[in-house]
């Protein structure tokens, strides 16, 4: 070859034919698709085309610890318009037979205007089913009119649980964004309570179908007799450890108070009945959420959607006496039969300290069955703040509980750190020390470590994370697979733990200050307590467990702006608990039935 | 020599005009191809701002002393290869394929931009003064220099880009004015192995083709038997190497050469992006109206099926305006490469030419159902924004030469 040249003619024009040669190929190709062949691609495209519809799986439904339904599942229809094939002669009837506001469709429609005019627009959700069989029934003259079938969640079994439960919404961009693997548009995802913390499991996988469609979105069939179609997989269901009877007694006698309850199994952390009242009524959120309802629901001066039992703190007042009676135990700061006069008060400085009563000579038991101040004041001091504040946050006060319904409050914890950052170095004395020794004061809990620290009492310093969640169920016919939580134990010795609880016991048993909630078959053991609120009346608090010598359930509450615990909230308790035991008893004989 | 002063002879606005729409419609098309999707939606937004980002490279690349290209073009290649050796390591896994890097949100493609070094490189090296590249030992070595960038990607595995990469090679070896006769002994292998993929009667037409060349080059029998024979082997080991591809390599290759054999998998889209494409028409169903489009029905369509959207919704005439675009910017390169009196210049421009048609023609031949679905983007008008930064930087490149192209040095 003679043509060894860098870029010669030659080779330039071979260059020059192979790009003629794809060039014009593709042309021809272009001429052949779009003009000769055309109308058969146009066939194809109008009638032939295999689509993948996405199908929601069902999410997994709500069930108390005794397998009776909490919260389910129920099927919603919702009125869908394809904007490119429907006629808008048609609005005016189907605003008529729906109950629309005159021109509502054409409003929508034009609000959407910016999207392809083949994707489906949301007209009306929770259509009656009245109204779903005259869309059927006249399925051929309203082209591009559809129904769609989706599920919601079905809260009619009686029971509210809205800070339990939780709601789902509409997932939004940033959410899509993150896991735009497994949500799609218009998909729901739980935001709030168990609905949120549960989501992975309870969501389920979605299942695909391959259908034949005309160009008109109708569907003709199934593509290859569904061999491709891949079912979706429900959501797997929770089993929760409330008790649905106590919680729904909790609710009602919550009804006309604010405040917050929680009851827990002492010995493994499990929440048997938790309310924050007033409650929000679930059934609002079972569809797609208004702004106008969130608007009014946030702006509300009662708070519904604030959840009181995890996230208010209170001044746990005199409840907190069983733990500074237990630090002087363990400090060996005081014995059994160390005691105290009372004479009404104690006189700290040129500041007098009240005393409810004149309880003459008191010891430890005496003094938590008579909530006696005196003695706490002067035991406060003994011990000392940053001793003190130790032992407390020993108890979970001052941290999260790590409960798996999100975040719940810290709390206040005061120590000479927190004095010299609030006050400064110097500028505070130990009068702050004497209120924190009854419970006021800086000291600042949540109903659920209130509710954590009397599990800890009644079970001898032992009792697990508390929590809803018991476990999930992979299908029908399979057992529970629980969830594992971790353990609380503190050490504080089974004798002094014992002398508070004798205590306790004596409050309900003897002559404390809540005789009036004895039982005669349940020994329960309890502590009032009342929270000094500045902008109103106390609150009201009581704490408690039962049975004495084996317990169960140990309960915290709160009822916000009523004044002493023992008439308020030790009733309250008093119902929880008798609820709860006597319903233990024939689950157990159910139990025993089968 | 008379210079001009006239700003047409410093800048070829036709060649920029042709980019400049293409790019335009690709935006177009990849508006109408996202603005309903669910999670694609943004994708237009982020394609607008790396274009503006790379006409600001482009404009730098333009302006720069045309001579700096010499001096970085050793250095370049070097740097181009550690991103290609670290993405094997780092790198994020998309459709089988380890070719990304990312660096939080920004994730980037180092086979795209290796090609600039590769370029430069060749460019370079097939120039390099006193050095005649015309022997043997000098096509070994350039073809031992490719084969880095080459293995390196092909352990991804990238298989369209290998392609482009050889494909680059070849082209730039080709201008060069390596001997004709080598180029024959080592792409025939490769024609008869594509050909053997359709069957018997392709096969043989290969060879028959083959024959007829080597009468062409009029060696001796000895020569022209062995050819035969090797050519004949390498087809027979191919389709035993066959079944130690990848599955989905597997299904690609299956599925170009029968579509209808799997209509939800991988012969789904070829299908999809023909009627797409088909029913378009003579004048398209309209801009954001196309059905298969809107309804999503191919999947990805912003990146390899960018093409369909066009024909679906602006039909025969804007799928023809695309091709003679292309048609128009090619012709302007073969012009600009025989007239840049600078041979490294030259070269850059050839060798971008041959990277800008092997991904045009595999690309729309992929769309049109002629060519084998293999994932490479449409120059300028895909959604990328590696692929579109390399090709605007070179063509800055290509219009420096262009400005400076009676320059002999």
């Amino acid at each position: 070859m003679s043509d060894k040249i860098f870029g010669s003619n030659l080779r330039k024009n071979i260059i020059i034919i192979i790009v003629a040669f794809i060039g014009i190929s593709f042309i021809g190709q272009l001429i052949k698709m779009q003009i000769i062949e055309h109308n058969s691609y146009v066939v194809k495209s109008d009638n032939n085309s295999v689509k993948k519809i996405v199908q929601k799986a069902p999410r997994g439904i709500f069930f108390d610890r005794n397998y009776k339904v909490l919260v389910s599942n129920k099927p919603s229809y919702t009125l869908q318009i394809i904007p490119a094939i429907y006629d808008t002669s048609k609005g005016r009837i189907i605003e008529h037979i729906l109950d629309l506001e005159k021109n509502k469709i054409n409003e929508i429609l034009r609000k959407n205007r910016g999207y392809s005019k083949y994707l489906p627009r949301v007209i009306q959700r929770n259509v009656s089913f009245e109204d779903i069989v005259w869309i059927e029934e006249n399925n051929e003259n309203l082209k591009g009119v559809n129904i769609s079938v989706e599920m919601q969640r079905d809260y009619s079994f009686d029971i509210i649980g809205s800070h339990i439960f939780g709601y789902l919404r509409e997932i939004n961009s940033q959410q899509l964004k993150q896991n735009k693997n497994i949500y799609n548009l218009g998909d729901f995802i739980g935001i709030k309570g168990a609905e949120k913390s549960f989501e992975d499991r309870l969501r389920g996988d979605k299942g695909y179908e391959y259908i034949l469609v005309d160009a008109r979105r109708k569907t003709i069939g199934k593509y290859l007799e569904g061999s491709n179609d891949l079912q979706p997989k429900k959501g797997n269901d929770i089993v929760f450890t409330i008790d649905m009877e106590t919680q729904k007694i909790a609710e009602e006698e919550f009804e006309k108070y604010s405040g917050s309850l929680v009851a827990i199994k002492p010995s493994t952390g499990e929440i048997l009945a938790y309310v924050s009242a007033p409650e929000y009524n679930l059934e609002e959120f079972a569809s797609v959420t208004s702004q106008q309802m969130m608007n009014r629901l946030r702006a509300d001066p009662s708070k519904p959607l604030f959840d009181r039992a995890s996230n208010s703190i209170y001044p746990p007042g005199s409840t907190i006496k069983m733990l500074a009676a237990l630090i002087g135990l363990e400090e060996g700061l005081i014995t059994t039969k160390t005691t105290v006069e009372c004479k009404g008060g104690f006189k700290f400085g040129n500041r007098f300290f009240r005393c409810h009563g004149n309880d003459g000579f008191v010891n430890v038991e005496k003094a938590i069955e008579h909530s006696c101040n005196t003695f706490f004041y002067k035991l406060i001091l003994d011990i000392g703040l940053d001793r003190w504040a130790r032992y407390i946050r020993m108890f979970g006060f001052g941290e999260p509980t790590g409960i798996d319904l999100g975040n719940d409050a810290k709390g206040i914890v005061p120590d000479t750190e927190y004095y010299n950052r609030v006050y400064g170095k110097n500028k505070w004395g130990r009068g702050n020390l004497v209120s924190l020794g009854i419970g006021q004061g800086e000291l600042s809990v949540t109903t659920l470590q209130m509710a954590q620290y009397t599990a800890l009492l009644a079970n001898f310093g032992v009792t697990g994370v508390p929590h809803v969640g018991k476990g999930y169920l992979k299908d029908i016919q399979s057992n529970l697979t629980p969830f594992s939580y971790d353990k609380k134990s503190i050490s504080i010795s089974r004798k002094n733990l014992e002398i508070v609880r004798k205590g306790m016991y004596k409050v309900v048993n003897g002559e404390g200050t809540a005789t009036h909630i004895k039982l005669p078959n349940i020994k329960i053991a309890g502590k009032t307590g009342t929270s000094q609120n500045p902008h109103g009346e106390n609150h009201a608090i009581f704490v408690g467990f039962a049975p004495y010598d084996n317990p169960e359930i140990a309960v915290a509450l709160i009822v916000e702006n009523v004044g002493y615990g023992g008439t308020f909230a030790a009733p309250i308790a008093q119902k929880v608990i008798k609820t709860y035991l006597e319903n233990l008893e024939e689950n157990e004989l159910d139990f025993v039935n089968l | 020599m008379e210079q001009s002063t006239k700003i047409t002879d410093k800048f070829d606005f036709t060649l920029f005009f042709a980019f400049v729409l293409l790019i335009t419609f690709g935006l177009m098309a990849i508006y109408s191809a996202t603005n309903s999707h669910p999670t694609a939606s943004g994708n237009f937004q982020k394609q607008l701002y790396t274009t503006i980002l790379a006409f600001i490279l482009f404009f730098v690349a333009y302006s720069i002393p045309y001579k700096f290209y010499k001096l970085i073009s050793v250095p370049s290649f070097i740097f181009s290869i550690l991103p290609l050796i670290a993405v094997l390591f780092v790198g994020k896994t998309i459709y089988g394929a380890k070719s990304w890097i990312s660096f939080g949100p920004i994730g980037f493609q180092p086979s795209e931009f290796s090609k600039i070094g590769l370029i430069l490189f060749l460019a370079y090296f097939l120039t390099r003064k006193g050095k005649n590249p015309n022997t043997i030992k000098g096509f070994l070595l350039v073809v031992g220099y490719s084969l880095i960038p080459i293995i390196l990607i092909l352990l991804e595995p990238d298989m369209g880009t290998a392609i482009v990469y050889v494909i680059i090679t070849s082209v730039m070896l080709f201008w060069s004015g390596v001997d004709l006769f080598w180029f024959f002994l080592a792409l025939s292998p490769v024609v008869v192995v594509f050909a053997s993929l359709f069957g018997l009667a392709a096969f043989i037409l290969a060879m028959l083709l083959i024959i007829a060349l080597l009468f062409y080059f009029k060696k001796n029998i000895f020569v022209n038997v062995s050819i035969v024979v090797l050519n004949m082997t390498a087809a027979f080991l191919f389709d035993y190497g066959l079944s130690f591809l990848k599955p989905h390599q597997q299904k690609r290759i299956e599925t170009f050469v029968n579509p209808a054999s799997d209509p939800l998998g991988a012969g789904y889209n070829i299908l999809q992006t023909k009627v797409a494409i088909g029913s378009g028409g003579l004048f398209g169903k309209g801009f954001l109206e196309g059905n298969q489009t809107q309804l999503r029905f191919i999947p990805e369509q912003w990146t390899d099926f960018i093409y369909c959207v066009i024909g679906e919704e602006f039909g025969f005439m804007g799928s023809i305006l695309v091709v003679v675009l292309f048609l128009i910017l090619f012709s302007r390169l073969i012009y600009i490469a025989t007239h840049t009196k600078n041979k490294f210049g030259s070269l850059i421009v050839i060798g971008s030419l041959s990277l800008y048609f092997s991904h045009f023609a595999i690309n729309i031949g992929m769309n049109l159902g002629v060519a084998p679905v293999i994932g490479l983007p449409l120059p300028f008008m895909s959604y990328g924004g590696s692929s579109l930064m390399v090709n605007l930087i070179l063509m800055g490149i290509i219009l420096n030469f262009y400005k400076n192209r009676r320059e002999q040095i």
